[in-house]
């Protein structure tokens, strides 16, 4: 019941968040954006062809009407047509969303696991020379721009001038190992790309948890490593390490997929988004901003109610 | 840095105690080796970029002198691409694009986080400090590269788009950071005695509180011109990028292109060019944390 309370509370905090980024990407992106009444518009269109698709378009109506359309769509979860193709937005993104998922979870979950993992051998070993080199390639991982991992990591793994290991664009999955097959490269690149950032900032989480009382008590009482790190440090550093992973919950959604989609070929939400960008299709744009906003306060809402499981001495109000 | 050398260090500094923050950092930085190769490093590049300008080389980076895709040789060092224009110079002067992007991006968002973080942070509680928090909440909601294409749809096509859209997501950090700084600053005795003698608000912010958080913004900024040209190139990438001009990213999203039919010359220098800048600029930036921030670790 407390919990119930708090997440109302939670979610109506959250309106003026959803209001401002709806607002400031509608003015932008809709309001501001691009004309599309002549590219509907075949040859020397009469004025009332003109006039008839800038009303199916909204064009004709005021600005604030505009955005509370917007605004219902959002509460109704139904965002029109597509201008380029014509398909309704919702089955667009009921299609791509579970291939994103997909492409992106392995990705992230272990890029996360294995900086985790990095950043306890490094604060370990602070200072010494493990530490110095896992520090070093995290500052090279994290010097490399995600393009040049994507490009290379394709001339290596899927071209006749590397290993040619897997298919080099696509996505066609009917079985566990064509998954594998088609998941594999873009999940290296994605870790390849998060580790150097997630190390970094899970190392400086954990070297801070390392420098308290309670755990040099611990080392002096002679707990060995492994339950040291898990039981002592990790445990007490779970705020922090939960706020990383849920804030980019949602970001990792949209801009990660966008480049590792688009360069593979995967017909994700992120490619959706990309050609939606290119082609200024706005009503995939207004869904793809709309359900972020939704998704971070949630996101917001989820990682508070974590807090309190993984801390009681949070409280909820 | 062994243990040893650390302690050494720390009572070298605290031997020189009476020093001011800044003195002290300058030491460190001094016999950070690393850090000044670092430092060297981006010399070395800004140095090049200049170069740019003052139209020692590169300048014709856009001119067709050879053939399609000409090997590495005496006339093309980098080899020429699908154009026939220069690899070399084309690289060359990507280094001023990047220092362009870099500097406008990083100077512009650190002055807003500034202000915008010292002023929330001062009046903390009140509605000015709610109006930032809200501000910065939804420019971290709106995904970054629909917020750059919203921009650049909402401008024109014009050049800036992107600078724009850069300066007014990558703020917030430093905002949010200053403002945390400042909350802690104004319970400081010199502000109370600044409010004491009666000087205006604005003038505390502005002349006393501000300058006190200039070791975050120095850091900052860094991290902010480092962003920036990494973002630059999944811009251009995208094609929201660099307009009327040549940069890493441009070279990079041509070689995207060009990789599958085996030519690698455009991927493998704006690759080399950038991962030398970003690098050095990394290196540089976490010295000048290790110098001036004594809780980093």
């Amino acid at each position: 019941m407390e919990i119930l309370q708090f997440a109302l509370r939670k979610i109506i905090g959250g309106i003026p968040l959803i209001l401002g980024v709806t607002f400031i990407s509608f003015l932008l992106m809709v309001y501001y954006g691009p004309d599309k009444t002549y590219e509907l518009l075949g040859k020397n269109p009469t004025a009332e062809q003109i006039e008839s698709v800038r009303a199916e378009l909204g064009y004709d109506q005021p600005f604030l009407q505009r955005y509370v359309t917007y605004l219902r769509e959002i509460v109704t979860l139904d965002f029109g047509n597509s201008f380029s193709s014509g398909e309704r937005v919702n089955s667009i993104l009921k299609r791509t969303m579970p291939i994103s998922l997909a492409v992106i979870t392995p990705g992230f979950i272990l890029g996360n696991l294995l900086g985790l993992v990095l950043a306890l051998v490094a604060a370990y070993h602070r200072s010494g020379w493990i530490d110095k080199a896992i520090m070093g390639f995290s500052v090279v991982g994290m010097s490399i721009s995600f393009l040049i991992v994507v490009i290379a990591f394709q001339l290596i793994f899927c071209s006749s001038y590397g290993l040619n290991w897997f298919p080099s664009r696509g996505w066609d999955v009917y079985s566990l190992s064509d998954y594998l097959r088609f998941v594999t490269v873009p999940t290296m690149a994605t870790i390849f790309v998060a580790l150097g950032y997630n190390t970094r900032f899970y190392r400086a989480v954990i070297v801070e948890e390392m420098g308290r009382d309670h755990v040099r008590t611990a080392r002096a009482f002679g707990t060995p490593p492994a339950q040291l790190l898990y039981r002592s440090v990790l445990k007490n550093s779970l705020i922090p390490i939960i706020t990383r992973i849920m804030f980019s919950i949602p970001l990792v959604v949209i801009s990660g997929s966008l480049i590792i989609e688009t360069y593979f070929g995967i017909p994700g939400v992120g490619k959706v988004t990309y050609d939606a960008i290119t082609q200024g299709d706005q009503p995939i744009l207004k869904a793809v901003v709309g359900l972020t906003a939704v998704l971070f306060v949630l996101t917001l809402l989820i990682t508070d109610i974590l807090y309190r499981v993984v801390d009681p001495r949070v409280s909820l109000k | 840095m062994s243990s040893a050398s650390v302690a050494a260090e720390n009572t070298t500094i605290a031997v020189r105690g009476r020093d001011s923050l800044w003195s002290k950092a300058f030491y460190k930085f001094r016999h950070d080796r690393m850090g000044m190769v670092a430092f060297a490093l981006v010399m070395a590049y800004g140095v090049m970029a200049l170069g740019t300008v003052f139209g020692w080389w590169a300048n014709d980076w856009s001119e067709i002198r050879g053939g399609r895709f000409d090997p590495i040789s005496a006339d093309f060092w980098f080899g020429s691409n699908v154009n026939g224009q220069d690899i070399f110079a084309r690289t060359v002067f990507s280094t001023r694009t990047a220092f362009e992007v870099g500097l406008v991006v990083a100077i512009l968002s650190t002055l807003i986080g500034a202000v915008l973080g010292a002023v929330a942070g001062y009046y903390s509680g009140s509605w000015i400090d709610e109006l930032v928090l809200w501000l910065k909440g939804v420019l971290d909601s709106i995904p970054f590269y629909l917020f750059v294409a919203a921009v650049a749809f909402a401008m024109q096509g014009s050049a800036y788009g992107m600078h724009v859209a850069m300066v007014a997501t990558f703020w917030t950090t430093t905002g949010r950071l200053v403002r945390g700084e400042v909350i802690k600053l104004k319970q400081f005795e010199f502000v109370e005695a600044a409010r004491a003698i009666g000087l205006p608000e604005l003038k505390i912010v502005f002349r006393h509180i501000i300058p006190n958080t200039f070791h975050i913004l120095l850091v900052q900024a860094t991290i902010v011109f480092v962003a920036a040209i990494k973002s630059e190139v999944i811009l251009s990438f995208l094609g929201l990028g660099v307009k009327n001009g040549v940069s890493w990213g441009r070279m990079l999203a041509e070689a995207t292109y060009e990789v599958g039919a085996g030519h690698f010359n455009n991927f493998i220098w704006a690759s080399l060019f950038m991962f030398g800048l970003v690098m050095a600029f990394n290196m540089f930036s976490d010295a000048l944390q290790d110098a001036l921030d004594p809780r980093k670790v």
